[in-house]
């Protein structure tokens, strides 16, 4: 239960609440008097300006006169790019779309909880879950699309007569990846804010803005190191085995 | 270990049901330590957390040092080591916030 929403969320309560509901019973979840929250306000928001954004670039790419939206995505891409080469050499490049994809929403939900009058999406631990559940199903399906069936082989570790002891131990190694990509996205996203809040709430005056500072260089870490661990995820799931 | 120690040892163990017992409010009693519980485990987790970056710094700065040539590639690897490092002692900051009533 919130006790204070944002000013967005006050609008979609106010003007959108049935297509709230409608959404929570095909969930079958039981209709609210205020259905919509503020995290999932602020994920259709970010979700928004992605799309736009995109359709922006879209509609001004050229190829003799690259406009400034056209540099900086250049540059985003390039920075992905380069990574995935790092990660898994040239046959990581046709998973280039999810990484981008992880690496640009977890940034712009993150960027967005410095601006007053939002709050990051991730600092609720559900939206790191979902993402962090996404990447785990993207990297098993990955492997088994690689690999086919011999991704089991995976699991089963150098030895086949390793396999009793070794199964049970990678299966919750495995396990332990999506957990600890949740726990530390969220951590750090709910820690940067509150150290923040603590500080307001003993001075005004220039201190609360160091930890912000600090704030906004952990919100860009954090996107990236998400999008490097997806990677490595990745390249270890459609690694042939020699 | 010598005998007598072996003795205090389990004299200790067998006598602690009857030095840790608590009247009766345990409760109120057990709610007050949970501050500091959790001051003394966020301590302990930042604390070693730090030695361990510590390391990876050093390590990371003489490679860089010695080998100016692979300066992308250590520089990938400080990164990624010390965000791994830092969520341990973040994932002891998530029991502190759910544990404690401190942080709401």
């Amino acid at each position: 239960m919130q006790e204070t929403e944002l000013w967005l969320t006050k609008i979609f309560n106010d003007y959108l609440a049935t297509p709230g509901n409608w959404f929570l019973s095909m969930a079958g979840l039981p209709h609210q008097a205020r259905p919509w929250a503020d995290f999932i306000v602020m994920q259709v928001l970010v979700m928004t300006i992605l799309v736009l954004l995109f359709a922006m670039l879209r509609g001004r790419l050229s190829a003799d006169q690259p406009g400034k939206l056209q540099h900086i995505f250049e540059l985003i891409y390039e920075f992905v790019h380069g990574q995935t080469e790092d990660q898994m050499g040239n046959g990581g490049v046709k998973y280039l779309g999810y990484f981008g994809t992880i690496f640009l929403f977890i940034l712009f939900s993150n960027l967005i909880g410095l601006i007053p009058g939002f709050e990051a999406p991730t600092m609720n631990p559900v939206v790191p879950l979902g993402c962090a559940v996404a990447t785990f199903l993207y990297y098993n399906l990955v492997g088994i699309q690689a690999n086919g069936a011999k991704y089991a082989a995976h699991f089963v570790g150098p030895f086949w007569w390793l396999a009793p002891l070794m199964v049970p131990i990678e299966i919750v190694s495995h396990l332990a990846r999506p957990l600890s990509l949740t726990i530390r996205l969220f951590a750090n996203m709910y820690a940067g804010e509150k150290v923040t809040m603590v500080f307001l709430s003993l001075t005004y005056f220039m201190i609360p803005a160091v930890f912000m500072g600090l704030h906004l260089f952990v919100a860009l870490m954090q996107a990236y190191i998400f999008m490097l661990l997806t990677m490595i995820y990745v390249a270890g799931a459609m690694a042939h085995e020699h | 270990m010598t005998k007598k120690m072996m003795l205090l040892a389990v004299l200790g163990l067998v006598a602690s049901p009857m030095l840790f017992a608590q009247d009766a409010n345990v409760a109120a009693q057990s709610k007050a330590w949970a501050g500091i519980g959790a001051g003394i485990a966020m301590a302990i987790a930042s604390g070693l957390c730090g030695l361990g970056q510590g390391r990876a710094v050093a390590g990371a700065t003489e490679a860089m040092a010695r080998n100016p040539g692979a300066i992308g590639a250590i520089r990938t690897m400080l990164i990624l080591g010390l965000v791994l490092i830092e969520s341990l002692a973040l994932y002891t900051l998530v029991i502190v916030i759910r544990g404690s009533g401190l942080l709401g």
